[in-house]
């Protein structure tokens, strides 16, 4: 008994151990995501992530029960391609990559400790753990402006559609003498970020099927994309929400929207699919 | 030596670069300014004001004297205050867009070509054959200046195409003599012209026509005064930290009320 107590204990350390190591390598890298979430916008979902990570954790805390520790040395193949990732990072690849880095020194550490019973328990809470990396800098200048034209080509749209006359200039829509902007931070990617997020942990928390996670993600991306036209095309035609509090809390009342339509889509989806089976 | 090369180079590059010039507020509203008259037949749409100033002739717009067929969404000002105001500041822009550092030196037809922002210079006549493609590469503040030293001609159902963020509200076409836009063309800017200005049969100029001394004359066309980027106001999405959070409590509440349901059923 007191044998089993003390390897316990000497495994906690060693966990423990592995954590400050990690906590210490990365701490720039940690730094920089907490900083992106902290001044960007776009980001600031990030701090939700790690509690949202820890609750899975802990709630498949029974599947780990009982599970035996058979540590993997490809854990330390995966540790050192890590470190080359981390460094490249250093010199000049930026947060992205030492981020990427961390998250594969978890799972090398997890293949190290713990084995690849281990990593497959946690394998959901890591690949959770992408929501928080921060932007890649190449993908997102190159989605933005797209991403604006066509948030405010679909907003013209569904003002047309509603007899509502307006001119659009690129991403400036003229609607009854006034203006409204489609800026970058109106280009969809503040709803997409958290909707995927909520996609995934919804399929997580909801259905047993894991392919419901990349049904419900695949979904969230034209939710989104449309969701976001109708919040510019609302304060196009209600001068009223073009900013301030109600502005703010017509962005939040269309995003509450989207995420009773992705709820909606997976009980419709869940339907066909059972009758489809029987 | 060298340095010194570098240094005048660059500084003529950024001169080139910060190249940015604004119409004044009040000729920002003229969607058509001429110096001696403004004639029209067929129905013409104007959005925007439409003035004359110091001539005072305007004909074929329903709301003035005698009446016709063009209309007008803004004000009519005839030789007053307002139509002198915006002559003023159309007089600032056209010196300002004349004065732009140039970028580059064009000549002939600029049809089929596709520009970047920067200031373009001609020292006799353009035209446009066919379609000019005007691409911002994203950046939606991006100008586009063109200093014509003569006239400016449209061939028929030829087209200024604006693209990657390109506004027409940014693009000015500085004129040393007259404008013509050929029938069923499509145009896009502001053309600012020491003398007049005149559109073929069915045009469409997503811009404006500011004439400071001659006519402007229009023939069934549709005339956009463009939205700048100025003064529109940005419609950012709530920050992502509310979103998700609000998208978790969402899953919350469909969870306890699963649950409760559940509970329900057995009970």
């Amino acid at each position: 008994m007191t044998g089993h107590y003390s390897r316990m204990s000497w495994r906690q350390t060693v966990v423990g151990l592995t954590a400050v190591a990690l906590v210490a390598c990365y701490a720039p890298t940690l730094r920089g995501m907490f900083e992106q979430w902290l001044n960007d916008e776009d980001m600031s979902h990030g701090f939700l992530v790690p509690i949202v990570m820890l609750w899975i954790v802990w709630r498949e805390r029974a599947r780990r029960r009982g599970l035996e520790t058979d540590p993997n040395w490809w854990g330390f193949a995966i540790l050192t391609a890590a470190a080359g990732l981390q460094f490249a990072g250093l010199l000049g690849a930026g947060l992205f990559a030492g981020s990427v880095a961390l998250l594969v020194s978890v799972a090398g550490s997890v293949l190290c400790l713990g084995g690849l019973a281990w990593l497959r328990v946690l394998a959901f809470p890591l690949v959770l753990a992408i929501f928080m990396l921060p932007k890649l800098a190449v993908v997102y200048n190159q989605a933005t402006l797209p991403l604006q034209l066509l948030a405010s080509r679909i907003a013209a749209g569904i003002l047309t559609f509603g007899g509502i006359g307006v001119i659009r200039e690129g991403n400036i829509l003229a609607v009854s003498g006034h203006r409204v902007a489609v800026v970058e931070a109106c280009n969809g990617i503040r709803y997409l970020l958290p909707l995927s997020f909520m996609a995934v942990v919804f399929a997580y928390v909801s259905d047993s099927k894991p392919w419901m996670r990349l049904v419900l993600l695949a979904a969230a991306v034209p939710i989104a994309i449309l969701a976001n036209a109708v919040r510019v095309a609302a304060a196009g035609w209600v001068p009223a929400l073009e900013g301030g509090v109600p502005h703010a809390v017509c962005g939040l009342f269309i995003f509450v929207l989207c995420v009773a339509t992705l709820m909606l889509f997976r009980q419709l989806f869940n339907k066909v699919y059972v009758r489809y089976q029987s | 030596m060298n340095k010194l090369t570098a240094l005048l180079l660059w500084s003529t590059l950024s001169l080139s670069l910060n190249a940015q010039i604004s119409l004044g507020p009040t000729v920002a509203t003229f969607g058509v300014l001429a110096g001696s008259t403004v004639t029209n037949s067929g129905p013409t749409v104007v959005t925007g004001n439409l003035g004359v100033s110091p001539g005072t002739a305007i004909t074929g717009f329903t709301g003035i004297a005698p009446g016709g067929p063009g209309t007008v969404t803004g004000t009519i000002d005839s030789a007053n205050a307002t139509a002198a105001q915006a002559q003023t500041e159309l007089t600032a822009a056209y010196n300002s867009a004349a004065g732009a550092a140039v970028t580059a030196t064009k000549a002939g037809d600029l049809g089929g070509q596709t520009l970047f922002p920067g200031v373009y210079m001609s020292t006799s006549t353009l035209g446009i054959t066919g379609t000019l493609t005007l691409d911002a590469q994203g950046n939606a503040n991006a100008q586009f200046i063109f200093q014509i030293a003569s006239a400016l001609t449209t061939a028929t159902s030829s087209s200024v195409v604006l693209i990657n963020g390109a506004n027409a509200a940014n693009v000015f076409w500085q004129i040393g003599s007259s404008a013509t836009l050929g029938t069923s063309s499509t145009f896009a800017g502001d053309i600012l012209a020491l003398s007049s200005i005149s559109l073929g049969t069915g045009a469409v100029l997503s811009g404006r026509a500011l004439a400071r001394n001659g006519a402007v004359t229009l023939l069934s066309n549709t005339i956009t005064t463009p939205a700048g980027s100025g003064g529109a106001t940005p419609t950012p999405a709530p920050s992502t930290l509310i979103l998700g959070a609000a998208a978790l409590a969402c899953i919350g509440i469909y969870q306890t009320r699963e649950r409760l349901l559940k509970a329900f059923r057995r009970n």
